[in-house]
């Protein structure tokens, strides 16, 4: 176990100089340039520097700066804690992404405290009866909530909850402040996929452990149903949603990017995707290791929940 | 006061019926008078002014002090004023830093910081009176000396400010008859330009004559900033505004709160009167999404309402959809030195083949007016109107015939939907029209943000371009042989005479006749199709009181207030 | 999987790709490239409801996919009016103007909604299938190499897959699409990316797994070329669970598609596809009376991710039963 925690943290070190190094390299075309100078002059601004100027101006910048340069500078303060500074927000990155990571925090936390309880349950109360009516509406409406993409969720609801009803605000931008009524659009659209997908892993899961020999055997054995569920079939059945639970972290973190944008909710993945959008390296480099590192984190948990919940399984 | 030597010649037009009441209120502003006073001179009531020497509106009856604006906008950065390249940039910094002039809603320019200007005969000299009493928010009275370095830096070639493409400026720089690396010849800033006569009044020295001295100096990208600036502005914003900022959160949030005591610990006073708001917060709302955010109560007014938006505005109760004409537009350039453009005939054949009123009608319905591909508008002062181009769809087929695309012609014009997807929309109704006369034209839609790094470069692109109060202004940055914006390389010796001298040119008969010229030379070129002038339009809830579309998307706030 | 199958999906496919790729190019050609295609949709079909009769599940996907296949290839053909013309804005579904009956109303630039949801269904299924399949072709490789060769290729391999895998997929996309640029061909090399590690896990495991059988064994044993033994002997023996994962795959690079469409990432204006009809209409169409804009291309998109989910649970109903 300890050998495995130490393999994966020294990968995912490798992995991150690997990323860091990529992106600086890609960033430092003439392109990008051009790019960071229309961002904050304009086309038209732009469009009025003789060429000796703009390069004078990409100078004063320090954008013409060989990148190798650049790269080590960057490291060396990334080492010393400094993050650097946002050039389209004005904002020390580390400020920036505790906020943002403090937003989605709270997000994932609700999915998670909802979405847990809920699809277990149903999960295992559709695999324990393979076949009844209960099952049949349990599976089709999660196959259902799955195949609808979130964008198309995200529009539903707003029209439904928010202007049709008035239950809502539209956006969450939450600009006077925390509210939790904010949070419910964001948060619908990632449960109703998210459930649905959990639920469809656990039915899947717990019907494989029901038609196994050893709990057939139990139950022909005439142990009472319940704690034969209860005590073998549950516990051998929650194996793969709990180490998919871990994975889901990393999945969300895909799918907040779409939600967080439609939504103007001000976390990681609007975050994220601005800096792509306006070329803010320095927040796009700490965004993309913080997601390397969740990435790598989450499957990381899923590997030692696996380990911990299956006696039989040991990791060299 | 002594006027203007022409400003006799203007009023004997205005009697003798040469010229309409609207057009002498233009040009007597233009020559320095009142507009207060210019509107008295036309027997015309002004619209109510704070006072005459104000160049705000004068306060409504019942105008209730407090609280607090909620605006929802795109929240940007506050770098460097001179170098503002989003119109969102200029209405965050507004409240707090000034213009040397105004231009009001209704398109007419009054003098802020500067209580008059006066142009020379030959409009080559323009002296400009500083305002008195004006403080800044360190305690500072503002000076001419002040006005000078603001202006000095605004014709800096090496600064990158889009101000260089405005007349003034430019005329404020000199080329040197060197080279950059890329051939194109450099510019630096005329020795003698800006000069401080005492210490309330600057005298502008141009190169050339130029007529919008006035208009140029209230341009977005003009807000006066104080000698000690240092970019970002944010990080330590002193203006002469009513408002400071307090806290600025790019893509979140800005608030504005008025200013009671300068940093040196006095008492502020504005100069400017009374102001009603205790602050104005903007708050971020991607364009698409400011209605709906308006709509669910979240702001109580918005940048800009999207014309596909309207009926969804109509559905909110109680909110006021507001609307203004404009000489903002859309236009869908040929680079004249690009194959096949370099043919005129092909050019004229896509000319020909455009409907420009049903592209227009197609985009804006009701709204908006039809351009005629000259790039003046009907509110400029000094607009000829040339007979519409009717729509000739055997003819464009002929002309392309001669130039040698018997099977028709494959074109590809790039559009960055950089105002929104009504510029799209244009585009596609072109290409639906176009195709009738042969011409396969393909729309390439590319990211907002790409399309500024393209497009000077492409053959064939719709760029838009944004209101400019006077028709001259858009004409000598985008059609002048060699201007910086050129987007379509137009080049013509007779054009650029012409336009110097219609620019030269007050008197207006003489200049209308001038620009009928000009306008002709342009039009018949076929550089542009240019299918309308758009409409503005805004939305605020029911309890905000003087809110006005301006025609340049300006937000002038100084006299809202909420109920 | 016979050869029967596998030329109707040639038949189907190339055209389609060569259609919605290169119209322009084919001149008066594309006119009539997609009509064999026709017969081919409906053969595939039969054949899919009779060899997959035991599951309704999996009938029921295919169906829901044969349907937008049908759809895709007939679209040229059908009485549709141009879906890139403005006619009349914002008309309710059934309205009739101009002699045109807009069954599904018109959008907030007045094209018609039913055109533009048949001609996108056309450029997400071409994308989209295009996409899965090179993102197979480089994963499968790779797959079989690290798993058949093992050694160095194998470390190799499974470090760059490890690199690609350690980004959330978002992440990933927005980064690739941001650098890249963004078009049709970007989204390929962007799904591949995020899906070829996936599979050549899968296939390297696969790989693993028959390496040890007999008929490797033998044919090794004959001296047969590695390549060819990979090519031959070991991939038609492991592509049952490939064909499950392969439509599972279907599904999410169909949602990868119309979301980064819908954020400005993907496929770009003006031709329709269902993620840009959302996003259209998702600014115009806030009113509940003209939400219809939206729900249509929704409810379109989904039936299509459905459709491949129900396959690949049909298809695993299936082999577990065996």
């Amino acid at each position: 176990m300890g050998n495995l925690i130490v393999r994966r943290v020294t990968q995912m070190l490798l992995i991150m100089l690997t990323v860091s190094l990529l992106l600086f390299a890609i960033f430092d075309s003439d392109q990008f340039r051009e790019k960071a100078a229309v961002a904050e002059l304009g086309g038209f601004g732009v469009a009025t520097l003789s060429a000796d100027d703009y390069h004078e101006w990409l100078e004063k910048k320090g954008l013409n700066e060989r990148f190798l340069a650049r790269y080590g500078r960057w490291l060396e303060s990334v080492l010393h804690g400094d993050m650097g500074q946002s050039i389209e927000k004005d904002i020390a990155v580390s400020v920036l992404l505790k906020e943002s990571l403090t937003n989605t925090g709270i997000l994932a936390f609700f999915v998670f405290l909802i979405m847990i309880p809920v699809s277990l349950t149903l999960g295992v109360l559709a695999g324990m009866n393979t076949g009844s009516p209960l099952d049949r509406v349990i599976s089709i409406v999660a196959v259902l909530t799955t195949s609808i993409p979130q964008i198309a969720t995200a529009v539903l609801l707003t029209v439904i909850l928010a202007l049709g009803l008035g239950w809502v605000p539209t956006k969450s931008a939450m600009a006077d402040g925390w509210s939790f009524r904010g949070l419910v659009l964001p948060l619908l659209t990632l449960l109703l996929y998210d459930i649905g997908y959990l639920v469809r892993m656990t039915r899947a899961a717990m019907t494989e452990v029901m038609a196994s020999q050893y709990i057939r055997t139990a139950v022909l054995k005439g142990l009472p149903y319940r704690r034969v569920i209860l005590r073998h079939a549950l516990r051998n059945a929650l194996i793969v949603p709990v180490t998919l639970i871990f994975l889901e972290l990393n999945g969300l973190l895909s799918q907040v990017v779409v939600v967080e944008v439609f939504f103007q909710y001000a976390g990681f993945g609007r975050m994220l995707f601005d800096a792509a959008n306006f070329g803010d390296l320095q927040v796009l480099q700490a965004a993309t290791l913080v997601a390397v590192c969740v990435a790598v984190g989450s499957q990381l948990l899923s590997d030692a929940a696996y380990v911990f919940l299956n006696p039989r399984v040991r990791f060299t | 006061m002594n006027e203007h030597s022409l400003l006799p010649r203007l009023r004997d037009q205005l009697h003798g019926g040469r010229m309409d009441r609207r057009e002498f209120i233009r040009f007597a502003t233009l020559l320095g008078v009142a507009a207060g006073t210019a509107y008295a001179m036309a027997g015309m009531s002004a619209p109510a002014m704070a006072s005459s020497t104000l160049p705000f509106p004068a306060a409504e009856p019942g105008a209730k002090r407090g609280g607090k604006l909620r605006v929802g906008e795109m929240v940007a950065r506050m770098e460097d004023p001179a170098t503002y390249n989003w119109n969102e940039m200029a209405n965050q910094t507004r409240p707090i830093l000034e213009y040397l002039t105004l231009v009001g809603p209704d398109n007419v320019v009054r003098p802020m910081l500067i209580e008059s200007w006066k142009p020379s005969a030959d409009l080559k000299t323009w002296t400009l009176q500083v305002r008195s009493g004006v403080m800044w928010h360190n305690g500072e009275e503002l000076t001419a000396e002040h006005v000078a370095w603001n202006i000095r830096r605004w014709s800096d070639p090496a600064l990158g400010s889009s101000n260089l493409g405005l007349s003034t400026f430019a005329a404020l720089t000199e080329y040197t008859g060197d080279k950059d690396s890329k051939g194109r010849a450099v510019r630096r800033p005329l020795k003698n330009g800006v000069e401080v006569q005492d210490s309330r009044t600057v005298r502008l020295n141009l190169a050339k004559p130029v007529l919008s001295v006035a208009e140029d100096c209230g341009e977005f990208c003009t807000l006066v900033v104080h000698p000690s600036f240092k970019p970002p502005l944010s990080h330590n914003p002193i203006g002469t505004g009513p408002y400071t900022l307090v806290e600025l959160r790019v893509g979140d949030r800005c608030i504005l709160k008025r200013i009671t005591k300068t940093t040196d610990g006095r008492d502020f006073h504005y100069w400017g009167g009374d102001v009603f708001l205790d602050e104005i917060h903007f708050h971020h709302y991607e364009q698409e999404n400011q209605t709906a955010a308006l709509a669910s109560g979240s702001v109580d007014a918005i940048y800009e309402l999207p014309v596909e938006q309207i009926e969804l505005a109509r559905s909110i109760p109680g909110a006021q959809i507001l609307s203004v004409e404009t000489a903002q537009t859309l236009c869908c350039r040929m680079q004249v030195d690009v194959k096949p453009f370099n043919d005129i005939r092909v050019r004229r054949a896509v000319v020909k083949a455009a409907d420009n009123g049903a592209i227009k009608k197609l985009v804006f319905g009701e709204h908006g007016s039809v351009a005629a591909n000259f790039h003046v508008a009907p509110i400029h002062p000094e607009y000829f109107p040339l007979p519409l181009q009717v729509r000739d769809v055997a003819g464009a087929r002929q002309l392309l015939k001669e130039a040698g695309y018997e099977n028709g012609i494959d074109l590809n014009i790039v559009v960055g939907n950089n105002d929104g997807p009504w510029q799209q929309a244009a585009c596609e109704a072109l290409r639906d029209q176009v195709k009738e006369a042969g011409i396969n034209l393909a729309v390439t839609v590319v990211p907002a943000t790409k399309f500024w790094e393209i497009w000077t470069k492409v053959p064939f692109g719709a760029t838009s371009w944004a209101h400019r109060p006077l028709g001259t202004m858009a004409l000598s940055q985008a059609y002048r042989t060699g201007a910086s914006w050129n987007e379509s390389h137009f080049s013509d010796p007779e054009f650029d005479k012409a336009l110097s001298e219609a620019e030269a040119t007050i008197d207006v008969p003489t200049r209308k006749a001038r620009m009928q010229k000009v306008e002709t030379i342009l039009r018949d070129a076929a550089v542009v199709i240019q299918p309308m002038w758009r409409p503005v339009f805004i939305l605020a809830s029911a309890r905000v009181h003087g809110y006005k579309a301006h025609p340049a998307r300006q937000m002038q706030l100084t006299k809202v207030w909420m109920s | 999987m016979n050869s029967r199958v596998v030329i109707l999906l040639a038949l189907i496919w190339f055209p389609l790709t060569a259609y919605v790729m290169f119209r322009s190019a084919l001149g008066a050609l594309a006119n009539y490239l997609l009509l064999p295609a026709i017969p081919s949709v409906i053969v595939l079909y039969v054949l899919a409801l009779r060899s997959w009769r035991e599951s309704w599940v999996a009938i029921v996907g295919v169906s829901l996919i044969s349907f937008w296949l049908l759809m895709a290839v007939a679209a040229p053909y059908l009485p549709l009016v141009d879906p890139n013309k403005p006619l009349v804005p914002f008309l309710a579904p059934g309205g009739v103007r101009h002699g045109i009956l807009f069954l599904l109303g018109s959008d907030m630039r007045g094209r018609d909604v039913l055109s533009r949801t048949v001609w996108g269904c056309q450029r997400v299924l071409v994308w989209g299938i295009t996409a899965t399949s090179v993102a197979y072709a480089v994963g499968a490789g790779c797959g079989l190499i690290a798993g058949y060769l093992g050694g160095w290729w194998d470390e190799f391999v499974s470090f760059a897959s490890n690199v690609l895998l350690s980004f959330p997929v978002m992440v990933l996309f927005i980064l690739v699409l941001n650098l890249l640029g963004q078009s049709g061909f970007n989204i390929i090399i962007a799904v591949t990316c995020s899906s070829a590690p996936v599979i050549m896990r899968i296939v390297r495991g696969l790989a693993l797994d028959a390496k040890s059988r007999d008929y490797i064994q033998a044919a090794q044993t004959r001296g047969e070329h590695p390549l060819w033994i990979m090519l031959v002997e070991l991939l038609p023996n492991v592509r049952g669970p490939i064909i499950v994962d392969a439509s599972l795959r279907l599904g999410y690079t169909t949602v990868a598609i119309t979301t980064l469409t819908f954020l400005g990432l993907g496929l770009q204006p003006p031709d329709p596809d269902w993620g840009l009809m959302i996003k259209e209409a998702a600014t115009a169409a806030l009113l509940w009376k003209y939400s219809y804009m939206m729900i249509v291309p929704a409810l379109s998109v989904s039936s299509l991710i459905l459709g491949f989910n129900l396959i690949a649970d049909g298809l695993r109903e299936m082999s577990l039963r065996d």
